[in-house]
């Protein structure tokens, strides 16, 4: 489903993509709003079934796999709301796709040390 | 006729938000990056812009994937923050400048750029974010407001000429306007950093700096670069430097760089500023 990308391991999100990830994407979007939240958090499975997820990417939500669920067509900005009902950090979203621990992850991509 | 008061690029990471909201402004980790940008709004503070015109992209928070519109251009008279999941952030409401944005409309038609006219519409951190970055958190904003939102998530994404081009036309539209009031244009993103697939994580500090060193000194070379360039150089995410453009492009060949300001990483991204001045 994917294209193949001119630029190593960054999915740009184009007309494949946003077709394979629309439902996902737009299950995602309805987490902008308190009653999708509720709806979310009250009965996740009852919440995905309004939405046509394919068996795939309802188990990629299912596991907060965030890698997966961006190879299925999902984008961040969409998916991001995911972690607001269930808190991730971004950073260790961006270390799961980037397949490290976070500390390497911070270490390796960002730069970062951590105090202490 | 309007004034171009200044030019100003700025990051618009949801991060600088969160760390305000928790407080965060003066801890070890955020504090070398707020007081970066202080020198830039004492100067915006005591030249008291009228209107502030504000170039961002919508990050699925105003828009999904059913419309997405290449360019949006706000004539509300208030606009509202957004509900990004979290529930909308505790600033102000924006007061539109409606009587500039409608004439901005008129000269982007005229001039062949087609907008979306947005009426009513709630903004998310990409203009929340350099808002309060330039003028803090008051309990009423101090310009009034143009948001200009341009599509930088689904591709095809406009081309960085294309808003150089713009800017060439806003330029057009500030001369054109007949009152006496001052307008800043905020042109917003960046800088490196890329939230999606395996290379996520990735910033380049290198192409970051020499960015905030030349966009106002010698642009050309961003002009000229693709949109996979930019992905290339800056990541997926970076590549909203592109509307930088819209702000560098409305001014004079030759500008003043009066304050500027880089720090990385902030959350997953190479953070900073830069504001100009048109050499007069």
């Amino acid at each position: 489903m994917t294209s193949p990308d001119r630029i190593p391991d960054t999915p740009l999100f184009d007309r494949p993509r946003a077709n394979a990830g629309y439902a996902l994407n737009k299950m995602a979007m309805g987490l902008s709003s308190p009653e999708g939240r509720a709806a979310f958090l009250a009965d996740e499975d009852a919440y995905l079934d309004r939405f046509a997820l394919t068996p795939d990417q309802r188990a990629a939500v299912k596991a907060r796999d965030w890698a997966e669920m961006v190879r299925l067509g999902g984008n961040l900005f969409y998916i991001l709301k995911i972690s607001a009902v269930d808190p991730t950090p971004i950073r260790e979203i961006g270390a799961a796709q980037a397949g490290m621990d976070l500390q390497e992850f911070l270490d390796t991509r960002l730069g970062k040390v951590t105090n202490g | 006729m309007a004034e171009l008061l200044a030019g100003l690029g700025t990051s618009h990471v949801p991060s600088i938000a969160a760390a305000l909201d928790k407080g965060l402004r003066d801890s070890d980790e955020w504090k070398p990056f707020f007081d970066g940008y202080v020198p830039a709004q004492d100067w915006v503070a005591g030249h008291k812009p009228d209107i502030a015109v504000v170039i961002f992209n919508d990050h699925g928070n105003s828009f999904f994937l059913d419309r997405v519109p290449t360019l949006a251009l706000g004539v509300a008279d208030e606009y509202r923050p957004a509900d990004e999941g979290w529930g909308p952030r505790p600033v102000p409401n924006f007061i539109g400048a409606a009587d500039f944005a409608w004439h901005l409309a008129d000269r982007m038609v005229e001039g062949h750029f087609d907008p979306l006219i947005c009426r009513e519409l709630d903004v998310d951190h990409g203009m929340q974010v350099p808002m309060e970055l330039v003028f803090g958190r008051p309990d009423a904003w101090p310009v009034k407001v143009v948001p200009i939102l341009v599509n930088t998530i689904q591709y095809p994404i406009p081309t960085p000429q294309r808003m150089w081009d713009l800017g060439r036309l806003l330029r057009e539209a500030i001369a054109s306007y007949p009152t006496d009031e001052k307008i800043l244009v905020m042109g917003t993103g960046g800088l490196s950093h890329q939230l999606q697939g395996a290379r996520a994580g990735f910033i380049n500090p290198q192409a970051d700096r020499e960015w905030i060193a030349k966009i106002g000194a010698d642009p050309a070379r961003y002009r000229a670069m693709s949109r996979e360039d930019y992905v290339e150089e800056f990541g997926s995410e970076g590549a909203e430097l592109i509307m930088w453009l819209v702000m560098r492009g409305c001014m004079d060949a030759d500008v003043r760089t009066l304050h500027q300001h880089y720090f990385a990483p902030a959350s997953m991204t190479g953070a900073g500023m830069v504001l100009l001045e048109n050499m007069r």
